[in-house]
């Protein structure tokens, strides 16, 4: 028969017993089997059942979540030695000594579920403390011209075009330059020139671009009478 | 205008017994997506079918009435049609959203989606959630939708921190629609090619067949073929979740550009020259 022992700030404050075959409830209000008088706690904040042979914490949606091991769970398998944060009481799972624990059950995540944002930070800020501080920064292309014009091109949109015509993000004169001659797109994987029209394929470090190839940091593009160099760079 | 030949099916799998996943496609108005809903009791069926009939809606009115609509708050990054697409998934986040807010059945539903549509010779690409859209271009295969889950999203920040991350954060969604009052899809825009494939599936194929699989799969069957052999084949290995796929092929581009081209832009000079 397994033991919460309920605590705060190193204090114990009281021990329950969870057998096989009973329910345990968790919250603010004194109605829940072990009731704890905090505003972090939700007023039906989390369960424990008997499934099987084990133990299944099951957080019902609470406000502030419910940690286990200073992960959010939604629900998880209680082991010997779990540490439950409610709020900011925590719940110790221990077995008896010499008592039988079941085999560690993998914890269904079949279910496809959405984080709330503000869970999200919150478990990854526990999980990983310097990883969630830092936003996934995504570098921008640059073009600087080498010929044919001066300055640089900051790559901003996701499909830039590149042609004679004057709907184009960067105008390229000739006459066998294509209206629209080329464009380059940013994927999820990097930038990529495309040929699009035009008797002027672009070239990129000298090679025709006959569809589409990945642009790499230094690499060079020719279309008609402009030279540009291409690197990403991380705002 | 690109000529495609497209398929999709979607298989409730082998575990569950509703089907979640919805998916659209039409090859004369060009638009193809797959949703993904979530949710308990019936909510996750009414929130793909809800995303995917309010975006199919948006995206035909913009084709039937011809005029374009002047959109609220354009993204200036996107061209025209990328905006309109994103216009229609807004507008779909927020139908999911309310009637999540409005009926106690449907509360905490949200769906996927992942929608490709062609306009010209460039395709758009735009993707809410972890159905994944790849794109087969010269013998290789390359993920176009972001996958937004916490794996994925760490993944990107810190490499190392992320691979300590467990299982079970896979399946765990950093966005999804109808999930808050608006969301932001990832949108790319690239270029075409005859013989380019696109594949757009909800995560029950893509969880139990890889990438190269997909590839190999595509490139030697017909769509219509080649989706039913991915379903086979996630069905085969467990078929845990339900199924979708739908694959589309470019046939022939567009003839633009070229000779022809040289040709009426020489004539308009000489227009010029001797106006």
């Amino acid at each position: 028969m397994p033991t919460l022992t309920l605590t705060f700030k190193d204090n114990t404050i009281a021990t329950y017993r969870i057998e096989e075959g009973q329910s345990l409830t968790i919250g603010r209000k004194e109605i829940n089997d072990v009731p704890i008088e905090n505003l972090a706690v939700s007023g039906h904040h989390a369960k424990i059942d008997s499934v099987g042979e084990g133990f299944l914490l099951t957080d019902l949606q609470s406000k502030n979540g419910s940690f286990v091991n200073k992960e959010l769970v939604s629900s998880h398998w209680l082991k010997d030695g779990d540490n439950i944060l409610i709020g900011k009481h925590t719940l110790i799972f221990t077995y008896d000594e010499g008592e039988k624990k079941p085999d560690e059950v993998a914890v269904d995540m079949d279910q496809t579920m959405v984080m709330d944002t503000d869970k999200y930070r919150d478990m990854l800020a526990q999980a990983m403390p310097k990883a969630a501080k830092a936003e996934a920064q995504e570098p921008v292309g640059i073009l600087s011209y080498l010929a044919g014009g001066e300055g640089e091109i900051k790559l901003v949109k996701k499909l830039t075009k590149i042609g004679k015509s004057s709907t184009c993000d960067i105008v390229v004169g000739g006459l066998m330059v294509g209206a629209t001659a080329a464009t380059i797109s940013k994927r999820p994987q990097g930038y990529s020139i495309s040929y699009v029209g035009g008797m002027a394929k672009p070239k990129v470090n000298g090679a025709t671009v006959k569809e589409s190839v990945t642009l790499k940091d230094f690499d060079v593009i020719e279309i008609g009478s402009i030279k540009m160099q291409f690197v990403s760079e991380k705002q | 205008m690109v000529a495609i030949e497209s398929a999709g099916i979607t298989d409730v799998g082998q575990k569950r017994t509703g089907n979640e996943d919805a998916f659209y496609l039409d090859d004369d108005l060009k638009l193809y997506m797959v949703a993904d809903g979530m949710g308990g009791h019936l909510a996750g069926e009414v929130a793909s079918a809800l995303v995917v009939d309010t975006i199919r809606d948006y995206m035909k009115h913009f084709k039937e009435e011809g005029a374009v609509e002047e959109l609220e708050d354009p993204d200036e990054t996107l061209s025209k049609e990328a905006n309109r697409l994103l216009s229609s998934i807004n507008l779909a986040n927020k139908g999911v959203h309310q009637v999540a807010q409005s009926n106690e059945d449907y509360q905490g539903m949200g769906s996927t989606v992942s929608a490709t549509f062609f306009t010209g010779d460039t395709m758009i690409v735009a993707n809410v959630g972890d159905s994944p859209i790849y794109l087969v271009h010269d013998g290789g295969i390359e993920l176009l939708s972001v996958t937004h889950n916490v794996i994925s999203e760490q993944m990107a920040i810190n490499p190392e921190m992320a691979k300590k991350l467990d299982a079970r954060f896979k399946h765990m969604l950093t966005r999804g629609m109808g999930i808050e009052a608006t969301v932001e899809a990832d949108v790319c825009e690239i270029q075409c090619f005859e013989g380019d494939i696109l594949t757009i599936s909800s995560d029950g194929l893509s969880d139990k067949v890889s990438p190269e699989e997909i590839l190999d799969v595509v490139k030697a069957e017909q769509p219509a073929k080649a989706c039913q052999r991915l379903v086979d084949l996630a069905n085969e290995r467990g078929g845990d979740d339900n199924i979708t796929v739908i694959v589309i092929k470019i046939k022939a581009e567009n003839e633009k550009g070229g000779i022809m081209e040289m040709i009426s832009r020489i004539t308009s000079h000489l227009k010029k020259i001797f106006h």
